[in-house]
């Protein structure tokens, strides 16, 4: 008998390994009619690994001290072996970590997946969103250029448009009137302690309930478009006659991740900075503000929200309210069809959104 | 009709005349010395040197006239008193002295110079070539066929302005390289320090007006400034060398999704 | 071409990139991780004679490992590495007694140098200097 064997058979009356493997891979189906959108979950993870792993290597070098911060990145990026590397992979990783999620994101809308039975799914997600957000908002802070500061200083006073608490929750976030020492600290220990941890956990539980509940059948080139769930009872969806996970879909998997690799490493060499200006490159100025600060273009679309609106409350309160209507969109949305075009309502919502998303986020670019 | 004849006449010349002034006269702002106000609302000889000076780096620096004529700026009953300091205007071998006060290496150079060495006998003083209070700010333009050949031939300053120019404009081609390179992220603050120290060297080289030696010291800052561009140039080849392997990466990724993609339609 | 050649040729294709991806990687990891040789450069280390109270020692960093230079009383000054020849721990030199000590073992030194009593196997390692005038150089 060969060790291999030997090894398995050992595992296998221990924990079952063959049933594991019958169950969680060959055995386990997905639809046939599945796309290379339903992916992108995949490639999440991807990304989100390869963030963690850039962010502990920077961890190594980096200082979180107001003083020794900006120097000890700009020692990552010129001095240490490949620290240009490492740090272009967070920042470029960063970026395609938000646009991926959006695109996940519009995925789902589209093929009605977030409809009941998945409300807690959604849900799940939305929270990994918002999570995200925040990542990304406390991350740039860090590198403490001028772009940092600034960035960081408009992002936090525009919590001191809620009526009351307002003053009192910027001066929270920040840890003094002003962005300073302070802010780097909680920011740092919410971006390399508290968030990513939040983040596992929202995605254990985003895979658990995707697992459990069963994945959905993309709705095109089916005759019946309808979400056939009956509400009586529990029931895991399955796809008798479907493709099994392994090695099927995990090879479709891999080439997903493989595609995205290739546009990852194509802005990595050849366009880095795309989303590093100038004045990410100058250490931050307390008593200098650059001119035409704005913040990233994820944030660009609530950053011209807020300048539209005279009155800085209403501006967050619309955003609020757009940002709860999404959220509650599976209790909202009650309708059994699932096939996009025969949604016109959803449509035109869902059309007109994103198009207004991004005329606001062109509009704040130029503006 | 009626109304037109209401409004006095000389009231309606007042009105003109005041506007002819005030559109004529140099604008005077609040914050303005004794000695503007005054002259500038004096005509002839008193007002000349107001506009000229307003449009001059000087005023942009904030050095007014008191910096080099001496006097009070803020009381006008004694702004123009010896006692409060007021030297009035120059005579011509006392020039050096008054510009020298703040330009004190420059003042050193150029009378260790031909010109500085022919002051009072037809040689050149600051205000010959710089303008007494239309003072702008140092180009090497001023190095010309016009300026210089009012009081010799243009041959040697021709060389000098040729050293320079090369000078010149190489200093500005790297500067500008250099801010490139920081917006990619490169730490160049070692190098900027050495180029601004070249910069220093070169900008004190000309009052000296000795062309052997500008040539000559101009020929050591070209070496110096090389030797900037070949560290420069390391890092374009360096930052190259990456985009080629980047350029296999992506083509790796791309070949690895194929070999993927093809390995899936085995199984199906 | 067959199935299964077709896919036992996509697996080794994909498994010799796969190897040389893992290098890609794991390569610049090695060097990003490596301690650099520059950051504790050698550099010689000066004092001026003047600093150094006779009967006293003074401990410097040089090539990232502790040493000591002891000017004991009315005798030679002596410069060596301060790391305990027995498991590492830096001497600690005693003016009372002119010798030094080792606080984990209780090992003792003489201002020479030289093993007193204790595990240390071996004396202390000396480290060259030179005296110029005042200063004093070491390295």
């Amino acid at each position: 008998m060969s060790l291999f064997r030997k090894i398995h058979d050992w595992l296998n009356v221990r924990l079952g390994v063959d049933d594991l493997v019958e169950k969680q891979l060959t055995g386990y189906l997905l639809p046939a009619n599945i796309n290379r959108w339903y992916s992108l979950g995949s490639v999440l993870l991807f990304i989100f690994t390869l963030q963690v792993i850039s962010g502990v290597l920077l961890l190594v070098y980096y200082v979180p001290d107001a003083d020794k911060a900006f120097s000890s990145v700009t020692a990552i990026m010129n001095t240490v072996p490949y620290g240009w590397l490492i740090r272009l992979c967070h920042v470029v990783g960063s970026n395609m970590m938000v646009l991926v999620l959006i695109l996940h994101m519009l995925s789902v809308l589209f093929m009605g997946s977030y409809k009941r039975p998945r409300e807690l799914n959604w849900l799940s997600g939305f929270v990994i969103l918002t999570l995200v957000m925040a990542i990304s908002l406390t991350g740039y802070l860090l590198p403490w250029s001028q772009l940092s500061f600034w960035a960081t200083t408009v992002a936090t006073n525009s919590a001191g448009a809620i009526p009351f608490v307002g003053s009192y929750l910027v001066e929270f976030l920040r840890g003094g009137t002003l962005v300073g020492p302070y802010t780097l600290g909680r920011f740092f220990a919410l971006h390399v302690a508290v968030i990513p941890i939040g983040i596992v956990a929202m995605i254990g539980l985003h895979l658990f309930l995707l697992e459990r509940i069963g994945v959905s059948a993309p709705p095109f080139g089916l005759p019946d478009t309808k979400n056939p769930w009956k509400g009586d009872r529990f029931r895991h969806e399955d796809h008798p006659g479907g493709i099994p996970f392994f090695p099927n879909y995990l090879l479709s998997d891999l080439t997903s991740v493989a595609i995205y690799l290739a546009f990852f490493l194509l802005i990595l060499f050849f366009a880095p900075n795309m989303f590093l200006p100038k004045d990410a490159f100058i250490p931050a100025n307390p008593f200098q503000t650059p001119a035409h600060i704005k913040p990233e273009w994820y944030f660009l679309p609530n950053y011209q929200t807020l300048k539209i609106f005279p009155n800085e409350f209403i501006g967050l309160m619309v955003q609020g309210v757009g940002i709860t209507f999404l959220a509650l969109l599976p209790f909202i949305d009650r309708g059994r069809e699932q096939h996009p075009l025969k949604r016109p309502l959803f449509m035109v919502c869902a059309v007109g959104g994103i198009l207004l998303w991004i005329g606001l986020m062109i509009w704040g670019h130029y503006s | 009709m009626k109304r037109l004849h209401n409004i006095s006449f000389s009231r309606l010349i007042g009105v003109v005349i005041t506007f002819l002034l005030v559109s004529v006269a140099p604008t005077l702002a609040e914050g303005d010395t004794v000695c503007i106000q005054c002259h500038g609302s004096q005509t002839g000889r008193g007002l000349a040197p107001v506009k000229p000076w307003q449009g001059s780096i000087h005023a942009a620096n904030g050095i007014s006239c008191n910096h080099c004529h001496g006097g009070d700026p803020t009381d006008s009953s004694n702004a123009m008193s010896p006692q409060r300091g007021f030297l009035g205007a120059p005579k011509e071998l006392a020039i050096p002295d008054v510009c020298g006060r703040c330009h004190i290496g420059i003042k050193a150079d150029y009378l260790r110079s031909a010109h500085g060495r022919a002051l009072g006998k037809g040689g050149p003083t600051c205000v010959t070539c710089h303008g007494s209070h239309e003072v702008q700010k140092v180009s090497i333009e001023l190095i010309n066929e016009k300026n210089c050949s009012r009081c010799h031939s243009y041959d040697r300053a021709r060389i000098i302005r040729g050293a320079m120019q090369q000078t010149e404009a190489t200093l500005v081609a790297l500067s500008q390289r250099l801010e490139e390179f920081k917006g990619r992220g490169v730490d160049t603050a070692g190098l900027e320090k050495r180029l601004f120290a070249q910069r220093n060297s070169y900008h004190s080289l000309f009052h000296e007006v000795n062309p052997a030696k500008i040539t000559a010291e101009s020929a050591k800052i070209a070496a110096e400034l090389n030797l900037i561009k070949g560290s420069l140039d390391k890092i374009d080849a360096e930052h190259h060398q990456r985009k080629v392997i980047g350029a296999f990466a992506v083509g790796a990724a791309l070949l690895g999704a194929l070999l993927l993609n093809l390995l899936r339609r085995t199984y199906s | 071409m067959e199935s299964s050649s077709r896919r036992k040729f996509l697996v080794t294709c994909l498994g010799a990139m796969g190897v040389t991806g893992l290098g890609a990687v794991l390569y610049p990891l090695f060097r990003y991780l490596s301690p650099s040789k520059d950051a504790e450069a050698r550099q010689k280390v000066t004092f001026q004679l003047s600093e150094l109270a006779e009967g006293g020692a003074h401990y410097f960093q040089m090539d990232g490992k502790a040493g000591v230079l002891v000017r004991p009383k009315g005798g030679t000054i002596a410069v060596f590495s301060a790391v305990c020849t027995h498991l590492g721990c830096i001497v600690q030199w005693q003016k009372a007694q002119d010798q030094f000590i080792c606080p984990c073992h209780g090992g003792q030194f003489s201002a020479q140098g030289a093993v007193l009593g204790g595990p240390p196997p071996k004396p202390l390692e000396k480290l060259p200097f030179v005296v110029n005038g005042t200063t004093i150089t070491i390295g």
